[in-house]
């Protein structure tokens, strides 16, 4: 798994490419909780290549969008298609997280 | 050959030669893509649920894994000598909990067995054996 880190704006955009499983859950979710501890952060995950998710993978997210919620942080996901997401739709994750249909999009909920 | 087996240690790092396992004989099986994914998912979910929670020591211990591919269907045996666990009276996740409620325990096994056309348990001497099948033909 690589994360490639970027700002627009105000808005921090963490790109997860590869896969995430529960070896490299662990990497996404310290970055996550770190990113996400900062007051009035500002994170879009754009996981349009990511090629593989497990239900660890999920935990981390599950677990940052709890931190972002409750720090009133904003954390947004885009990319979210194909095989990746179908496992969203299936663990019912889809109403959960804050989801955009483009990194674009994405940018402007974060903002 | 129609049937691999490989033997792990009991460590997450070792997960990743599973995946190559796996791919490489979907290779020489010209498996669709879509089926070794989710394959590929299950084992991993099976696996990783084993490594955290199947072992009261720290000792290492052996996982064996066995894929097949016949008549019509890929199948994917694990074996362990950990704790009794029948994965198929796991607790069904609350998928529709508000977030501040929602739990991760279940999903995992709740992907297997949405993903896999048949999953069973037995529990054969001190061993776990859990049989996961995937039907090639749609």
């Amino acid at each position: 798994m690589d994360l490639k880190e970027e700002q627009v704006g105000g808005v921090t955009v963490l790109a997860v490419k590869g896969r995430l499983d529960s070896t490299t859950s662990l990497v996404l979710g310290e970055r996550l909780t770190a990113m996400l501890g900062a007051a009035k952060a500002r994170v879009l995950v754009d996981l349009s290549q990511l090629e593989y998710i497990s239900s660890a993978g999920f935990r981390v997210l599950l677990m940052a969008a709890k931190r972002a919620d409750q720090n009133t942080a904003k954390l947004v996901l885009c990319g979210v298609s194909g095989k990746v997401g179908q496992l969203f739709d299936l663990g019912g994750f889809l109403d959960l997280f804050s989801i955009a249909a483009t990194r674009n999009e994405g940018i402007t909920a974060a903002g | 050959m129609n049937v691999v087996e490989t033997t792990i240690r009991n460590r997450r790092e070792a997960l990743g030669q599973v995946v190559d396992t796996v791919d490489k004989f979907a290779d020489e099986h010209h498996l669709a893509a879509d089926i070794v994914a989710d394959v590929q998912l299950a084992l991993d979910e099976i696996l990783t649920n084993i490594v955290n929670y199947g072992y009261t020591d720290d000792a290492e211990h052996e996982i064996r894994i066995c894929l097949r591919v016949g008549d019509g269907i890929l199948e994917t045996t694990v074996e362990d000598d950990g704790v009794p666990f029948n994965p198929l009276e796991s607790i069904k996740p609350d998928t529709s909990a508000p977030l501040q409620e929602r739990r991760i325990g279940g999903v995992g096994l709740h992907f297997v067995k949405n993903l896999m056309d048949e999953v069973s348990y037995a529990r054969v001497g001190d061993r776990n054996r859990v049989v996961l099948r995937k039907n090639l033909i749609v």
